[in-house]
């Protein structure tokens, strides 16, 4: 080999290196601001989470509301592995070992909405394993409600269940959520999540409809104004109405 | 240097004395130490040294009162899960929100007194009060039938008043027995004597515990006596098969109209409301917290006298409402104390000897 070419070499070698420090040093950064696609990702992830836990409610609903029944045995545990399983179905991620090929954000929050949601279901056990009482009002709003607090309550992440006209008053939507849940109502039914920037692109904001299954419209359904179990009139609604949607607001720069 | 000469000194001077010295030093400090107990009453009268139970509670900003787990609607109905969590509501637990308001105030209203509502069984209430866990109870409990208040406690006079023990039937022939009574009595009513050979021979329910356990006992003597743990146990209850549930007539009139409908009222020929004997619903504390039985004294004749406690009778026992709404509105978060994590109500038991 001449001079030259040993000389040509190193500079080919030399580049490569330069340009594996640069990949190296971008994708530091890349982490430390945590990039778009990985926000937008985990919010999904979350709502997807918090309305398995809802589905998880909904599935064991006659169960919970069994007067003849005293230990339900829907302990904690039991929810726990019933959310897993759901959740492995819809998306192929496993809630107890999380795969690397997650978003790091995912990975952070995803266990904490879990544990709150098992949290929501132990402090309900003194109410779900009455005997001698039917209806309890432990259902998925009430639950979503609550997990969704914790959860909020633990993270720089917000989650929140919202319609335009909410029972619970605490679930009023803001102007953002307002604006999308009347998007949302005029649109045919999707399980496609809204996903905005706002702030200035600062804030993701991410709206995942929730439509009126046959079960809702116990309560929900027709005829409208009539008083339902838990004494709130009903809405008059029809399967696969806008039932509302859960919001979540995620800073962009979160560490 | 100077300390070791004292201590020697002192040596010396003791022995000089002997054990004579010793003795007549004893008997100087007896005659003090006599005197100090009639200066700790001097000082505790200027400045107490302990605590009232009233100072207590402001300081503490809780107070800490109990209430049974067993349902008594509308005065108490089941915990229920809502937004804000686990809350329970009813006619007493609007009282206890009353009784911290009205604390708060005393207090110097700087602070809000947080009830703190422990959650046991009936009974346990009792035991919980005596060893000092609560404050006050306030759970339907009738304080002028006889041999209803344990050594040990007060009742404050009675928040409500127009109730009494009251009974409920399934099958109609039960009430056609009670009203042959009152027709044989021709116009001169004796409820009691009706009531006794009325229900004689039928098996009788009534709640562990509670006045109507009482009253059966005192009164209805041949009867077959079944002791249950709660209303809804003797509600469920099919072997023996139950002729008759003796409890609170307002306790009655709610639950044979919004949750058992297949019960109803027992009531005179005429239709009018049957009550057994009256019972009046007193809040309870320990016997020596006289300031706060005081208070509880003069909040309550307030609440009578403005006509708040009406308003809340009127509230809980005559308007259509879901006790669950309420609850998320208006009801009072609780710490569970001595329930099991799968609380039933329980069963019921024939009555020894009868």
């Amino acid at each position: 080999m001449s001079q030259k070419e040993r000389f040509r070499n190193s500079r080919v070698l030399w580049c490569i290196s330069l340009s594996l420090a640069c990949f190296f040093v971008c994708s530091g950064i890349g982490w430390a601001e945590t990039p778009r696609e990985e926000v937008e990702k985990t919010a999904q992830h979350l709502a997807t989470l918090l309305n398995v836990g809802r589905l998880i409610i909904e599935r064991n609903q006659s169960l919970i509301n069994d007067p003849r029944k005293g230990d339900k045995e829907f302990t904690p545990e039991v929810f726990e592995q019933q959310v897993v399983d759901e959740f492995f179905g819809q998306t192929n991620i496993d809630l107890k070992h999380l795969s690397s090929h997650l978003p790091s954000l995912a990975k952070e929050l995803l266990p904490v909405l879990l544990q709150s949601s098992k949290e929501v279901v132990a402090d309900a056990q003194l109410v779900i394993n009455q005997r001698g009482i039917g209806y309890k009002n432990f259902i998925p709003a009430t639950f979503g409600s609550q997990a969704a607090r914790k959860f909020s309550n633990r993270s720089h992440v917000k989650i929140k269940q919202t319609m335009l006209n909410p029972r619970n008053l605490k679930n009023t939507p803001d102007e953002y959520e307002e604006n999308v849940l009347k998007r949302l109502a005029t649109q045919p039914a999707s399980n496609t999540s809204i996903t905005e920037w706002v702030d200035n692109e600062t804030t993701m904001r991410s709206m995942t409809p929730i439509y009126y299954s046959q079960d809702c419209l116990v309560c929900h359904g027709k005829p409208r104004g009539i008083l339902d179990i838990s004494g709130y009139p009903r809405e008059g609604a029809q399967e696969g109405d806008l039932a509302g949607a859960i919001s979540i607001q995620i800073p962009g720069t979160n560490r | 240097m100077r300390g070791r000469s004292h201590t020697q000194k002192l040596r010396r001077r003791l022995k000089a004395y002997g054990s004579r010295g010793i003795f007549s030093f004893l008997i100087a400090l007896g005659f003090i130490l006599q005197g100090c107990g009639l200066v700790f009453d001097a000082v505790e009268l200027v400045h107490p040294l302990t605590r009232d139970e009233m100072s207590v509670i402001c300081s503490r900003e809780q107070v800490r009162v109990g209430i049974a787990v067993e349902p008594f609607r509308p005065f108490v109905f089941p915990a229920v899960f809502t937004d804000e969590g686990v809350r329970v509501t009813g006619l007493d637990v609007e009282l206890i929100r009353e009784v911290a308001d009205a604390l708060t105030t005393y207090c110097g209203g700087q602070k809000p007194i947080v009830p703190t509502l422990h959650l046991t069984r009936f009974p346990d209430l009792f035991i919980e009060m005596n060893e000092g866990h609560l404050d006050l109870f306030v759970s339907s409990v009738g304080g002028n039938i006889p041999g209803a208040r344990p050594v040990g406690l007060w009742f404050s006079i009675p928040y409500f008043h127009n109730g009494g023990i009251g009974a409920i039937i399934q099958n109609p022939e039960v009430a056609e027995r009670v009203w042959e009574q009152f027709r044989k009595q021709a116009g001169k009513s004796d409820t009691l004597s009706a009531i006794q050979a009325g229900l004689s021979g039928l098996t009788v329910a009534a709640q562990k515990g509670r006045t109507s356990q009482l009253y059966a006992q005192a009164n209805l003597k041949d009867i077959r006596l079944l002791i249950c743990d709660s209303l809804p146990a003797a509600v469920e209850t099919k072997d023996p098969r139950i002729d008759v549930i003796l409890t609170n007539y307002s306790i009655l009139d709610y639950v044979t109209k919004h949750v058992w409908p297949d019960w109803r009222l027992l009531t005179r020929n005429d239709g009018k409301p049957l009550i057994l004997t009256q019972e009046h619903f007193s809040i309870v504390t320990a016997e020596e917290k006289r300031r706060l039985q005081w208070f509880l004294n003069n909040l309550l004749y307030r609440l009578e006298e403005s006509g708040r406690l009406e308003q809340m009778r009127r509230r809980w026992l005559e308007e259509t409402y879901a006790p669950t709404r309420r609850a998320t509105t208006e009801g009072l978060p609780f710490e569970i104390s001595k329930v099991p994590d799968h609380y039933d109500q329980g069963q019921c038991r024939v009555m020894g000897g009868q």
